[in-house]
């Protein structure tokens, strides 16, 4: 096996013996794993072979053949937050939403500041949740006679414009989703407000509010409600809690808000409405 | 050893200067989930500090760490100055540039985004920039050592390469291969949408991509760990390695089966069908065997050696052993560590198993009672090797270095039990916190506190070591100091096989390995089942 000469295959089988134990093993693995165990895995094991193999390589062709007949479409909302919705909600022209906008203040406040409490203010407010209300009052899904009708008159370009020009104003402390680092924000803290805020109640469900609504925490489509209008969060816990309104995605509000109390919707509404960036 | 001391000691003093705050983040992590009371107690910057810990014990730590000991065994065990020095302390510099970078965005919050990534969750693009730069610099190594290497075996043909340089260059070239695969989804998924180019993320071909590095990651920390068992601690023992053959092996089986493996962390994702999700379970218990043999290897050199010493007896030998020397009582602890830490890993290894602890503290437990039990204690001892050399001060003390080993093993048992009991309870990991008046999780307290107080162990052990290496280096250069030995193997090879000196045919099993692995599971995303989800900026940078 020595000397100058390169060994042989026969010489040194060492690297055929090699190549030969890992193929062994893969041949094995494969069998096992797209031949032979799928057959026994599910709970309706698939027919034939080519089953099998498309059963183990992810695609999911059982069902298809159930559930033939189909309830009412129901969505909570028209948008999904594709590369296409997002580019688009995001695409607004400030300029032209300025022209909009005249439209809104008679209600929302001269600088989208409003001044009625049941009114939300829309200064600062995110270009993605408003777009999607917007688009939201004009489909239905969510439910208000003005708003319903104004948004059916606007064109989703204007849904944009007008948001990106409302974004822009000051009022509604700008959440970035950071704030600085603050003790109590958790099940330690013996206030049941910031509890629920800042840590939510899992026995029964509750997420934190902040981990989406900010301060410290942003999801997209969900609006930061530091200084929105007290008595408006409010009616909206209640309409949440009570299905009457029923847009939110994968429906986290109507969850959350069906397991607060009266005392505890009051309680929320009031916090954030007094509460700036930094928490109250 | 007289060329590149200050390299490698900048390397060394690097990746401990960075564990020892993430040592502290880690206990505070534990407090926060504890019933206890924590300071700062704010979930948000638990996921900071989450961040923080993961990417410093997870790249930045071993990185420095693998290229410190990487140059150390370079200089030494080929008995030839370093090649490239120059283009080392290039390496270094990057990878140190590229962890602050990382770690100044996680500390201002903008990039709790954990050292997993979790697209379609995006951070701030420095903090993966600074990663991307860290494994940067570490390719520097991975080429010096593949060149110094070479020229080795070109200067002494038909020459066996010392099983030190052997195993470290086969460690360097894992590291190289693996790491493609959390830097192509940096640089092809994640960086796109932090630059604003993009507004979604594949989120099935992102975590796929990851874990081609997920799994090999943790061979990367291991090997070095593995280069002390075989050639460290058989010299430190007074006696010789079983088998310089099985040693070589060893490492061309870790290098061979660790990367097309990575699926079984992917077990509970939608995105593969069960049959890959197999053939990868399969292939991770052939890499069980190379840690099997290594178990083998070292017990039958530690009895060598405790006979040498006139141990007697079935269980005489242990008794003869020198535990007084920090490397032999290190390596020890550890394979008792790996004991229990393998086992647990044979249970998320198999596909119908993990499912019971998939998620839960469990898997926390597990990766830390490895890396950070078995492990990173070997790492101490390297280190309690290394100074002296590196410095030319003689070790403070060893009977502290024991002590501190010791703490270290216990503190890290006590965390780390109790934490697997609690995950098959169902405790999940990467919870900030845990309402402690709900009766089930009220269970878990004891428990959790019992860990708590683990950690107390380990944070004291760290305390100790850094008192070890300081007073040691405040202590006058020694007149002379012995060179690094390593260990000869019962029958010293004259020759090896070329397959055993090389890893040409190892390189193209690996890939095709990786091909038959992870081609379609990788490819599927092209032609079948785009993922694309909307990335969810932790700020709102992106959409604003």
């Amino acid at each position: 096996m020595s000397g100058q000469n390169k060994p042989s295959r026969f010489q040194n089988p060492t690297g055929f013996i090699v190549v030969a134990v890992v193929s062994a093993t893969l041949v094995v693995a494969f069998g096992l794993g797209f031949l032979i165990l799928p057959r026994y895995q599910e709970s309706r094991a698939p027919f034939s072979t080519k089953d099998t193999l498309y059963h183990a390589l992810g695609f999911h062709i059982h069902g298809k053949g159930f559930n033939t007949i189909q309830p009412t479409l129901k969505v909570p909302t028209y948008i999904a937050w594709t590369e296409t919705t997002i580019q688009h909600a995001t695409a607004g022209d400030r300029k032209g939403g300025e022209l909009i906008a005249t439209n809104c203040t008679a209600c929302h406040g001269e600088k989208g500041l409003s001044s009625q409490p049941w009114i939300p203010s829309l200064a600062g407010l995110d270009r993605l949740v408003q777009y999607k209300q917007l688009d939201d009052f004009r489909s239905g899904t969510r439910l208000s006679g003005p708003m319903s009708a104004i948004a059916q008159s606007l064109t989703p370009q204007q849904y944009a414009d007008v948001s990106a020009y409302f974004a822009s104003l000051p009022g509604l402390p700008e959440d970035r989703g950071e704030r600085a680092p603050r003790a109590g924000s958790s099940y330690r803290n013996s206030d049941p407000v910031r509890r629920l805020i800042y840590a939510g109640d899992p026995k029964r469900g509750i997420a934190a509010c902040a981990s989406c609504h900010g301060p410290g925490g942003y999801r997209i489509g969900a609006p930061a409600l530091a200084r929105q209008n007290e008595l408006y969060l409010e009616q909206q816990l209640q309409a949440f809690a009570q299905g009457t309104r029923a847009n939110d995605m994968d429906m986290p509000m109507r969850t959350i808000a069906g397991a607060l109390t009266d005392s505890e919707i009051r309680a929320l509404a009031h916090a954030y409405a007094i509460e700036n960036a930094k928490g109250p | 050893m007289e060329h590149s001391k200050a390299l490698s000691l900048a390397h060394l003093w690097t990746a401990f200067l960075c564990f020892l705050p993430a040592v502290g983040l880690g206990f505070w992590q534990m407090l926060m989930r504890s019933p206890l009371p924590a300071p700062v107690d704010d979930p948000n910057v638990y996921y900071a500090s989450v961040t923080a810990h993961g990417s410093i014990m997870a790249y930045v730590f071993p990185t420095f760490f693998a290229m410190g000991f990487g140059y150390a065994i370079a200089v030494s065990a080929l008995g030839r100055p370093l090649q490239g020095e120059k283009w080392a302390w290039v390496g270094y510099a990057l990878s140190l540039i590229g962890t602050v970078m990382a770690l100044v965005p996680v500390a201002a919050g903008r990039s709790s985004v954990l050292y997993t990534f979790y697209p379609p969750l995006v951070g701030s693009p420095w903090y993966y920039l600074g990663l991307a730069l860290v494994i940067i610099g570490s390719y520097f190594w991975i080429a010096l050592m593949v060149v110094n290497f070479r020229t080795w075996k070109r200067e002494n043909p038909g020459k066996p390469v010392p099983l030190a340089m052997f195993a470290i260059t086969a460690c360097a070239i894992l590291w190289g291969w693996t790491a493609l695969g959390a830097v192509s989804e940096v640089l092809f998924q994640i960086l796109p949408v932090t630059f604003g180019w993009s507004h979604t993320i594949d989120a099935g071909l992102a975590r796929t991509l990851f874990s081609v590095t997920l799994h090999a990651i943790v061979y990367f920390w291991l090997l070095p760990a593995y280069i002390a068992y075989y050639t460290l601690m058989p010299q430190a023992a007074g006696g010789r390695l079983y088998s310089d053959t099985m040693g070589r092996i060893t490492f061309i089986l870790f290098l061979v089966f660790s990367i097309p493996v990575g699926l079984h962390h992917l077990f509970m994702d939608p995105e593969h069908g069960a049959g890959f999700k197999f053939v990868q379970s399969v292939l991770t218990f052939m890499v069980a065997l190379p840690t099997l043999l290594t178990v083998f290897t070292i017990t039958a050199s530690l009895e060598i050696a405790g006979r040498v010493r006139g141990g007697k007896g079935l269980f005489g030998w242990i008794r003869a052993l020198p535990w007084e020397e920090p490397m032999v009582l290190a390596v020890g602890l550890s394979l008792l560590l790996l004991g229990p830490g393998g086992f647990g890993g044979l249970i998320n290894m198999s596909y119908a198993m993990n499912a019971m602890i998939h998620n839960t503290s469990w898997v926390t437990a597990h990766f830390h009672l490895i890396f950070g039990g078995a492990v990173v204690i070997v790492y101490f001892a390297i280190a309690y090797e290394l100074w002296p050399r590196l410095t030319g001060r003689p070790l403070f003390s060893k009977r502290l270095a024991d002590i501190q080993l010791w703490l270290w093993f216990w503190g890290i048992l006590i965390t780390t039990i109790p934490w697997h009991i609690v995950g098959l309870m169902g405790q999940p990991r990467r919870y900030a916190i845990f309402d402690y008046s709900d009766p089930e999780v009220a269970k878990t307290a004891f428990l959790v506190i019992l860990s708590v107080i683990g950690g107390c162990i380990v944070i004291g052990s760290v305390l100790l070591f850094f008192y070890v290496l300081v007073r040691s280096n405040l202590a006058p250069v020694a007149e002379s100091m012995p060179p690094i030995r390593y260990a000869l193997s019962v029958n010293p090879p004259a020759t090896v096989p070329a397959l055993l000196n090389g890893f040409g045919l190892w390189n193209v099993i690996l890939l095709a390995l990786v091909l038959i692995a992870y081609g379609y599971p990788i490819g599927q995303f092209f032609f079948l089942h785009n993922q694309n989800a909307p990335a969810y900026s932790l700020t709102r940078g992106i959409t604003k």
